[in-house]
């Protein structure tokens, strides 16, 4: 019995203490600018590498910010929202786990008086139309779809041997099904190689949860099913980029120079220019990527909600040197005029081997 | 002298029956006392209406579950497949709710009545429930390696119907279900006092009830006294699935939203939370008000931890400690009395 006593505050006291050392923040930045960050998932390491960058900003401004891990969960997400508008948060940082969301979420923060920058995971069209203070500070995905295919015609120019006929036997690694990061980097990445006049053949095309794991196995499989039939694997971020090396280099699919940029026998591409990949690129593994700006989506989402703190609006300021977009694109939901002014369009830049090491 | 005596005594005896009922109420004392240290912690601001009626709505869905899953845990049983069958339950419900004019609707173009959603989630849930029953009861499986496969089952089955998209645009009338309130009081409560007190009803008034505390207690002598043990197992798994029925559809319709992550990981929520308020893994223990405060406790725990902004990463940690120690009283407990 005084054992299980013993045991209850034993626990109480883990709660409390971490509790305690937690809570010293809220009372002693009392009068600060107060932010809420409702981020989808710290396993991805996009999603962190804003994450921190937040943190910092916040630090830098004296700002009181409150981030929460939805932990890939939309009701959670929900959640915690509704905690941070209980306890007076009007401001939002948000890489909201699911499109669908976003406007119950905006309606709940302009009940408040409050606005919220979206970045990573679009807003819909309606949930920027909830009120003016609601803003996408994010890169059009179809860009980074058009900037690897920018990378691969640049690549067959250089050898038109590899893809006689400009045709392309392609491995492609997909995102989460669904998921508006996945439909609009297949997109814009097709559109753009048909455009530049190439014939695009999938010769296995499946998805890998945006996971190095689950990508390796799909490409152990796939390569033992069809050895010597593809000229280029491609695939939606970096994770599953380099799964696929690793499946390629366990597999033998290797030479013994890297003149093309590459040891491996042919070139894979992914997105998001993740430390780990542009190691990869400095070893000749990985032969190019494109950079998701994970430090110019936080710094315009931040300094959007700050202005607005600071001024009641941010409508129509300029954010991380980014004014907001005059021009419609074909992408939601930068596609509906009426919202255009609410959009920062955060740009995508390709990371190929004359570059890199400027982001190292 | 004496005098002196008796009162010594009847201090004791206090102090002993006092110990005595904090011991029989482990659970709620916890609860208290958690609830007492985040209202200090917050000044008083997490026991505010609002921030009580968060906590209320949140624990909701999560509470259906570990109903289920606690009828299951008395006659002995465990079900993994909560968190993909309550995914699989949402998504069949939400796409016989989606406005008829959305082009990605799974039945584009079609309108549904309210009940067809709600009904089509319960009895995906019910069949599902069936279909864990009839493995553990006739098949032989033990449950734990049953409800594996059927989990795995469930959540090929959603992305085969989804086709992995998300399922979304849901009408008003069909949020409106969880979203609504009477008075003050939100829905989802109101329908988790209504469940709460028909498996209340089911497990202390009805003989099924007392039948499955004897199964989980010991099968052999229910099946002597003569309990039709197969037959109420499969019962208690297709009960758990028509809750996980339920759940899935008053998720989909709070989130207004159902995809392939919805619910991910609530066996876990559900089966911790059951374990903290007093469900014995070894069988045959456990009480509704039990279950009731153990997801409480748990959502007490996270919520009150949002509400303090500590770090994700200890949140994960706090929880997981909570787990342990909770599990291991109660084996402690009932080695004891073994």
């Amino acid at each position: 019995m005084k054992k299980r006593i013993l045991v209850i505050l034993l626990i109480l006291a883990v709660v409390g203490g971490t509790v305690f050392a937690q809570g010293g923040k809220e009372s002693s930045a009392s009068g600060a600018i107060k932010m809420g960050a409702l981020i989808r998932n710290l396993n991805e390491q996009f999603v962190k590498d804003y994450s921190e960058n937040l943190k910092k900003l916040a630090a830098a401004n004296g700002v009181e910010l409150n981030l929460q891990d939805a932990q890939g969960n939309v009701a959670t997400q929900l959640d915690q929202l509704n905690t941070l508008l209980t306890q007076g948060y009007k401001y939002f940082v948000i890489i909201p786990q699911d499109t669908s969301a976003t406007e119950q979420m905006a309606q709940q923060i302009a009940a408040v008086g409050g606005g919220a920058a979206f970045s990573n995971i679009q807003p819909s069209v309606e949930a920027l139309k909830v009120g003016k203070d609601f803003y996408l500070a994010s890169s059009p995905e179809a860009v980074a779809g058009q900037y690897q295919a920018q990378i691969i015609d640049e690549y067959f120019t250089k050898y038109p041997d590899k893809a006689p006929g400009k045709v392309l036997n392609m491995l492609y690694l997909q995102g989460q099904l669904g998921h508006p990061a996945q439909v609009n980097r297949e997109a814009g990445m097709i559109d753009e190689l048909e455009a530049r006049g190439y014939t695009v053949n999938f010769i296995a095309k499946d998805t890998a949860n945006w996971t190095p794991d689950q990508a390796q196995e799909k490409m152990d499989t796939w390569l033992a099913a069809f050895r010597g039939k593809f000229n280029i694997v491609v695939a939606q971020n970096d994770g599953m980029a380099l799964g696929a090396v690793e499946s390629l280099i366990t597999n033998g699919f290797t030479k013994n120079n890297a003149d093309d940029g590459t040891i491996l026998t042919v070139p894979v591409l992914g997105i998001d220019a993740t430390a780990d990949a542009l190691n990869s690129m400095d070893q000749n593994k990985l032969y190019a990527t494109v950079l998701q700006d994970s430090v110019g989506q936080s710094s315009t989402a931040f300094e959007l909600m700050l202005t607005m703190a600071k001024n009641g609006t941010a409508n129509g300021s300029t954010a991380w040197g980014l004014k907001p977009a005059t021009k419609v694109i074909a992408e939601a939901p930068a596609n509906d005029p009426s919202v255009i002014g609410q959009c920062y369009l955060v740009p995508f830049k390709p990371v190929t081997k004359a570059n890199y090491k400027e982001l190292m | 002298m004496a005098r002196n005596n008796t009162e010594k005594n009847d201090v004791l005896s206090t102090w002993a029956s006092m110990r005595k009922l904090a011991s029989k109420y482990t659970t709620w004392v916890t609860f208290v006392l958690l609830i007492l240290l985040l209202s200090i912690l917050t000044k008083g601001a997490a026991l505010r209406w609002q921030s009580i009626r968060n906590l209320l709505i949140q624990e909701s869905v999560r509470a259906f579950a570990a109903l289920g899953v606690g009828m299951i845990i008395i006659t002995k049983g465990i079900d993994l497949s909560i968190g993909y069958v309550v995914c699989l339950c949402s998504s069949i419900a939400a796409s016989f709710a989606q406005n008829p004019n959305y082009s990605s609707a799974i039945y584009s173009g079609h309108s549904f009545p309210l009940f067809v959603p709600i009904l089509a989630g319960i009895v995906a849930g019910g069949l599902f429930g069936l279909f864990n029953g009839w493995l553990v009861a006739y098949g032989k499986l033990p449950p734990f390696i049953a409800t594996l496969g059927s989990m795995s089952i469930a959540k090929g089955l959603q992305l085969i119907y989804t086709k992995a998209a998300v399922v979304g645009s849901l009408n008003q009338n069909y949020k409106n279900i969880s979203q609504g309130s009477v008075g003050p009081l939100p829905n989802l409560i109101i329908y988790v006092i209504i469940a709460a007190i028909i498996v209340w009803v089911l497990l202390n008034h009805t003989r099924q009830g007392t039948n499955f505390y004897a199964i989980g207690g010991n099968p052999q002598a229910a099946r002597v006294s003569g309990i039709n043990v197969e037959r109420d197992l499969m019962l208690v798994y297709t009960y758990a699935g028509l809750l996980y029925g339920v759940a899935g559809v008053l998720l989909s319709s709070r989130l207004g939203l159902a995809n392939s992550l919805t619910a991910n990981g609530m066996e876990l929520d559900a089966i911790a939370a059951v374990t903290v308020g007093g469900v014995s893994q070894s069988g045959g223990v456990g009480t509704v008000g039990g279950m009731m405060i153990g997801v409480f406790t748990m959502g007490l725990i996270n919520y009150g931890m949002t509400f303090l902004a500590i770090d994700s990463y200890y949140q994960q940690l706090v929880k997981g400690f909570i787990i342990i120690v909770a599990v291991f009283f109660d084996m402690k407990k009932y080695a004891r009395r073994a």
